[in-house]
């Protein structure tokens, strides 16, 4: 933690930066998998654009999902045109816990 | 095995943030949860009781809202749990948090081992364990992975620890305490039949000083010879924000000569 | 058979002994059977509990967030009326923020709006987190006598011999006579039961919303409300980059919700920003952004809406033995000014309560008595206003209704307003507009006509 965790930019903040102000109690084990032979086969990937937490991102040609940030809205798994997401809500309370949404 | 199990209900620290403005920490809204480390010493007690069968109390000494930890742990499958809960027990440091749940378990009374996490994630002291063992007058083996042996009748029991360098194994006597290592188990999800038993049966029972009877002098603010002298707050590093886009083999050497630059590695 | 028989007296003894307590509040019988299960602590699921338990009925609600409320997103208003109704005056004791006294509805054109506004002395709904909200109806459900069970992720609904009987959690599983579905939008269990098929894009919108902490104060100055005042602001065309959807801006008592919902259809082909981005743009908005410029951001999240209207409802809301409410029936409504969710929701919730105390008065929760339930809603405003909603999919579909409508507007105001020499004309600052536009006369006057049958 520093000083200037708190700070609300008058610039557009990267997704990673605006996700500090969420709370999670990450599940032990994804509640998303992702098959992503699929993903390389996928023409237009739009998780990632509308995952609205950013849990797809590209590194280099891949699509590399992280479910630690999931909002578990199930954007992901409605969009994917692959059908290439297996798509469960995380156990024991876990996950995204929302207070002022 | 009787077994009592110790955890604390933390905030969730992942969620406190500092307010630069009023230099005070926001904790509006933030929600707490067992300590990540207690579960597993919870997930390691667990396994006792499926192999050797027996009762698993848990204990904590925190407000009142700390039953939800106690309903979480009891979900996974923990028999009963017992909140020390008081007005007098409130500004306790570890001494005096380690001497009111001593209390509790001896009061419990016959308990064969005592199980605590590593250490929380609020403060990370990781004394409460051995201070527990200490006014117990009990034998105490930290950073236990695994249970090696338990000889029933002999009673008996033996523990992997795992240290950086070399594994040990500690052949003890029960009635004893130990402190899980953190990481070193799995914890399992809670179960739906005993969340439902944990709201409907009401196994948890609220003591406050009235029921364990303790010398103020020993409890809370009192008796706490700790004090915090004050926070500080590490200099902001601003992040350098640099990416990196292409092939992820070009990218490692990118990033290590970047590293490299930095000085975080020397070679 | 009978080997099966004694195996499950003795799985039913077990899970008794571990189901009864000793003070006896509950008293259960030896099967483990509740009268009614209900899937999800949310507006409806907790609705429909407060009612059945009030009504005397063992009602066990099973919830997989740590605590009501804490999976759950809404734009940030909710109407009373309907709530009035499921809880009279306690109604005033909610978790309220605001009394939305001030709406605004805007058309953006780039860095310029225009916008209408609707000032009133009277009010019909409120702003509010839904977090709260949720916790607070989840408690109401409980002080009327249901078991509220958090944790727990329901994986399926048990369906037998022609009837659901029970819900199952991983090894577990629980009995009931009825079981309520409000499992919300993502309707898991549903297509587990095989009553609808996975969720298409073009039935839902993804909506996403940061909260800003600004100070009660700064609040009441900056827009212009009086104490416990709220506005309800919506805005259309470029603040979504033109895609089907729009834009929102709620007051709280020290907080600001922002946000915008894009329609799934469109957005897959049309998107060209990280969603989170477009929320970003919407804060730092040249017009709007000096209204929360100090403020910090508290929480930032995202969720699915339902927009297909009675084309999401599945084919049956009932079953032997089962109900379906709220999101996971595609019960919510969007018309663009007006998106109502969680008082629909709730007074799904209500309705399904109130057809399984009629049902269960003709004799047990059979299909026939609970088919109430439909009829209910279809008699209710929630489905009238659902089908008047199914015409809103075609305007969707037409680009003009959210790229030209919105240029036409800003288009206009700007020849009116922008001076350099000459006064214009309106009608002439119109005509210019509409042709930057793109749009016909006759055109705009079938959309317009369309647009007000709808509305």
């Amino acid at each position: 933690m520093s000083q200037d965790q708190g700070k609300t930019e008058v610039k557009p903040m990267k997704i990673d930066d605006i996700l500090q102000r969420d709370v999670w109690d990450v599940d032990l084990e994804p509640h998303i998998t992702v098959d992503s032979s699929k993903c390389e086969k996928c023409p237009t990937k739009p998780c990632l654009y509308l995952c609205p937490a950013g849990c797809y991102i590209l590194a280099g040609e891949k699509v590399v999902f992280s479910y630690e940030g999931c909002v578990e809205c199930g954007t992901c798994r409605v969009i994917c045109p692959m059908n290439a997401i297996t798509w469960h809500y995380p156990k024991s309370g876990r996950g995204i816990m929302y207070r002022f949404t | 095995m009787k077994i009592v199990l110790g955890i604390k209900w933390v905030p969730n620290t992942q969620a406190v943030r500092f307010d630069p403005k009023t230099g005070t920490l926001i904790r509006e809204g933030v929600p707490s949860i067992v300590n990540p480390h207690d579960l597993d010493a919870t997930e390691f007690a667990l396994q006792l009781k499926d192999k050797f069968g027996g009762r698993i109390t848990a204990v904590s000494m925190a407000p009142p809202a700390a039953i939800m930890g106690l309903q979480h742990v009891i979900g996974m499958g923990v028999d009963d749990g017992i909140l020390a809960s008081d007005r007098a027990f409130a500004g306790a440091d570890t001494l005096a948090t380690s001497y009111v749940l001593a209390k509790v378990i001896e009061k419990i009374g016959g308990v064969d081992l005592v199980v605590f996490g590593q250490e929380t994630i609020d403060s990370s002291t990781a004394h409460i364990g051995a201070q527990v063992a200490s006014w117990l007058k009990l034998p105490y083996v930290y950073y236990v992975e695994k249970l090696v042996n338990y000889d029933e009748k002999k009673k008996e029991i033996a523990f992997l620890r795992k240290l950086e360098d070399r594994e040990e194994v500690y052949r003890i006597k029960l009635p004893a305490v130990i402190s899980v290592a953190m990481h070193s188990q799995k914890p399992r999800p809670v179960r739906m039949s005993y969340k439902i038993m944990a709201k409907l049966e009401n196994p948890i029972q609220i003591w406050t000083n009235k029921e364990m009877g303790l010398d103020p002098r020993c409890i809370g603010l009192k008796g706490s010879p700790t004090i915090v002298g004050g926070i500080t707050w590490t200099p902001e590093v601003p992040r350098k924000k640099e990416v990196f886009q292409g092939d992820p083999k070009e990218a490692v050497k990118w990033l290590i000569d970047k590293l490299k630059e930095e000085g975080v590695i020397p070679f | 058979m009978y080997l099966n028989y004694l195996h499950w007296v003795e799985k039913s003894i077990y899970i008794y002994k571990k189901l009864i307590p000793p003070c006896g509040v509950y008293v259960l019988d030896v099967k483990n059977k509740w009268d009614v299960i209900i899937v999800g602590a949310g507006p409806a699921g907790s609705a429909a509990g407060y009612m059945l338990a009030k009504k005397g009925f063992n009602v066990l609600i099973l919830e997989r967030g740590r605590q009501p409320g804490y999976k759950e997103l809404f734009g940030g208003r909710v109407y009373a009326e309907p709530l009035r109704e499921i809880y009279g005056n306690d109604l005033e004791k909610a978790p309220i923020h605001r009394w939305v006294k001030r709406e605004k509805l805007s058309f953006v054109d780039g860095s310029k709006l225009v916008s209408i506004e609707y000032q009133s002395d009277t009010s019909t709904s409120f702003t509010t987190y839904l977090p709260q909200l949720a916790r607070w109806m989840a408690d109401k459900a409980g002080e009327a006598g249901a078991l509220l069970v958090e944790e727990v992720t329901v994986d399926r609904i048990i369906y037998k011999d022609g009837k659901v009987i029970g819900v199952g959690s991983g090894s577990d599983e629980v009995y009931a006579d009825l079981v309520i579905d409000a499992e919300g939008v993502n309707r898991l269990l549903l297509e587990g039961l095989g009553l609808v098929v996975k969720l298409q894009p073009e039935q839902v919108a993804v909506g996403a919303k940061e909260t800003i902490k600004l100070g009660e104060d700064k609040i009441n100055e900056r827009f212009g409300l009086n104490k416990e005042e709220g506005m309800a602001w919506l805005l259309m065309g470029g603040i979504t980059d033109y895609i089907p959807g729009g834009a929102f801006i709620y007051t709280n008592k020290d907080s600001v919700s922002i946000g915008l919902v894009l329609h799934l259809g469109h957005a897959i082909k049309e998107v060209k920003d990280h969603i989170s981005q477009m929320v970003e743009k919407l804060r730092l908005h040249p017009q709007l952004r000096n209204l929360w410029i100090d403020g910090d951001i508290m929480e930032y999240g995202g969720h699915l809406t339902p927009e297909a209207g009675p084309a999401m409802m599945p084919k049956k809301l009932a079953l032997n033995g089962f109900l379906i409410t709220g999101d996971a029936g595609g019960l919510l409504l969007n018309v663009g000014y007006t998106i109502r969710g969680v008082d629909f929701a709730a007074y799904t919730g209500y309705l399904a309560a109130k057809a399984a105390i009629e049902a269960h008065d003709k004799g047990g929760f059979t299909e026939q008595n609970l088919k109430a339930y439909e009829s209910m809603l279809k008699n209710s405003f929630v489905y009238k206003d659902l089908t008047r909603l199914t015409g809103m999919q075609d305007l969707y579909n037409d680009p003009g209704m959210f790229k030209a409508l919105p240029k036409l507007a800003v288009g206009t105001a700007a020849n009116v307003f922008e001076i350099d020499l000459e006064t214009p004309g309106v009608w002439n600052s119109f005509n210019k507009a509409r042709r930057n536009a793109g749009l016909g006369l006759l055109s705009l006057a079938w959309k317009g006509y369309r647009l007000m049958k709808k509305m």
